[in-house]
């Protein structure tokens, strides 16, 4: 029985040199894979190390200073989540209308390739670009000042493409033949969009906002000049008024270490930094736990 | 060269009527002035070789060629004597007369609750007690309901390939249509699985007039009071099941049943 397999399962000629390298390949591709873990590890690892003494009540919760020493970042923080909500209200709905148009309803066309173009031209405009064009249409022509919601505005538009890119994709991952199951009962356009596609395209929707939503929490070329670089006096910092001016943390961090006259420098700009990166990864988890509590709801898995 | 579509025979009223039908994709033209009538509480078999256009002739029986660009259907398909084609019908409307069961089941990840109830929810009823008489109703006639009863909100991607398959045809049932097409619904499940949804044909026939493309022979000699054979975009021969499986008028089609090709 095993007779005629014999030759073939002795090896040939180059069989070992080609084992030699298929382990080469191997441990270099690993390494790779563990160069990126370690390098974030140990990113993090330094910004504990720097900004643990930062850390304090006070210093999470207190207004920052101009001049002295033992200012916090409680404004900035609030800032951060604020700007991060009133963008998300604006870009998420426009982003998810243009996305449905461009896979639902355009077919091939001129103006769905104007559209795409569109897109795909505004999401390469640097962030600063869009920064000073805020500052002229928002900030001046608008009236705004410098304020959240002129911030929020120039974020929108400057994260608007990259959405309705992720809600496009969403929406093509979900297999046509529940457009077709639903159609083939009866159901208009809308309402097979509305009840069969969208709610099996929330999951990759939640991550592609959670991944946008961390680069609106570290933007800042695009806010210095239209969010600012101050925050208001005393309880006015934490209001929900939009057109006070709201410097970010992020937006902090860099005006701590190029602007303000504040002798403890580094220390300020080390906890902000340490507590950016904790503020992102908290939100991370959390947005990745609701999503998938969200989308099992929907689709029926988690009851 | 065809011959007088399948008269009406014994007397039998005709459901659903195709005249002179083309269908193009693009400039490829897949159906070639297809005839039939399809008979009132019959099941009506579609067979004949791959490629061959059954399922395209199906899917227009219902308007589905509607959601694919490029795609154009000529000619008339009446219900009950009204065109479905006609300028001033919804499409929304003939689905909803007409429904479909396609080839691989396809519930929505949603409950196995949600998925019979979707059609009724989307026809505007919200009666939670008229739902849950619907779902029970649909489920029984599909002959799943012992089994599931019990998990009506687990979801229905837990279900096995057959069961999942009877689910979609409780979800068409649900919206209470007069015609169900049915592509292929046994060609991804086992025998046992395959005989059930048989079985479950010979059941729908009392109350539903049913199409069913099949690539089974046999299958379609068990389930079928007619059959029509299709070949190259032609509809070659219609007629009743046994007359088409034992004195089929047409060379190529005795050539098939025969298995002289593919």
């Amino acid at each position: 029985m095993a007779t005629p397999a014999q030759p073939a399962l002795r090896s040939s000629g180059n069989a070992s040199a080609r084992r030699q390298f298929d382990r080469i390949a191997t441990v270099l591709l690993w390494s790779a894979a563990l160069f990126i873990v370690a390098l974030l590890a140990l990113f993090i690892g330094y910004l504990f190390y720097l900004g643990w003494s930062a850390i304090s009540w006070h210093f999470l919760t207190g207004l920052p200073s101009e001049m002295e020493a033992g200012g916090g970042v409680g404004p900035q923080i609030y800032n951060s989540f604020y700007i991060l909500f009133l963008t998300l209200a604006m870009t998420v709905p426009i982003a998810l209308a243009a996305g449905i148009y461009v896979q639902e309803y355009a077919a091939t066309g001129r103006f769905r390739d104007a559209v795409q173009f569109s897109a795909e031209s505004l999401a390469t405009v640097p962030s600063i670009v869009m920064g000073l064009f805020g500052l002229l249409v928002f900030v001046q022509t608008l009236h705004m000042g410098f304020s959240a919601l002129a911030g929020a505005f120039t974020l929108t538009l400057l994260n608007l493409p990259a959405l309705m890119r992720v809600s496009q994709e969403a929406l093509a991952g979900v297999p046509n033949t529940y457009r077709e199951a639903s159609m083939g009962l009866g159901a208009t356009k809308w309402q097979t969009i509305v009840r069969a596609v969208l709610p099996s395209a929330i999951g990759p929707m939640i991550t592609g906002i959670v991944l946008i939503s961390g680069r609106i929490f570290g933007e800042t070329a695009a806010l210095i000049y239209t969010a600012g670089t101050s925050v208001a006096y005393g309880k006015a910092a934490f209001s929900f008024n939009p057109m006070r001016p709201a410097e970010t943390l992020a937006v902090h961090l860099w005006y701590a270490h190029t602007e303000a006259l504040i002798p403890d420098v580094t220390k300020i700009g080390n906890g902000s930094a340490l507590v950016l990166l904790i503020m992102v990864l908290i939100f991370n988890v959390v947005a990745r736990v609701v999503g998938r509590q969200l989308s099992l709801r929907l689709t029926g898995k988690g009851t | 060269m065809i011959q007088t579509p399948n008269p009406s025979v014994n007397g039998l009223a005709d459901k659903m009527k195709i005249t002179d039908m083309d269908i193009f994709y693009g400039s490829f033209q897949a159906i070639k002035h297809a005839d039939m009538n399809v008979p009132e509480k019959r099941v009506m078999a579609l067979i004949g070789p791959s490629g061959c256009g059954k399922s395209t002739f199906l899917r227009a029986l219902n308007r589905m060629h509607d959601l694919t660009p490029g795609a154009r259907v000529t000619g008339s398909v009446t219900l009950d004597g009204h065109d479905i084609y006609a300028p001033h019908v919804d499409p929304v409307t003939v689905r909803h007369r007409i429904g479909m069961v396609f080839q691989r089941p396809n519930p929505f990840p949603k409950s196995i609750y949600e998925n019979v109830v979707y059609g009724p929810k989307i026809h505007g009823e919200k009666n939670r007690k008229k739902l849950d008489a619907i779902c029970e109703q649909s489920l029984r006639a599909a002959a799943l309901w012992d089994e599931v009863k019990d998990r009506l909100n687990r979801s229905a991607l837990d279900l096995s390939g057959g069961q999942q398959q009877r689910l979609c045809i409780a979800r068409v049932l649900a919206v209470e249509p007069e015609v169900i097409l049915m592509d292929e619904p046994a060609s991804a499940l086992d025998p046992i699985a395959t005989s059930k949804i048989e079985d479950l044909i010979g059941e729908l026939k009392k109350d539903y007039t049913v199409v069913i493309v099949t690539h089974s022979m046999q299958q379609a000699a068990r389930i079928s009071d007619f059959t029509t054979f299709f070949l190259l975009g032609e509809l070659i021969e219609v007629g009743t099941t046994s007359d088409i499986f034992t004195r089929p008028k047409d060379k190529r089609t005795e050539d098939y049943i025969t298995g002289r090709y593919g």
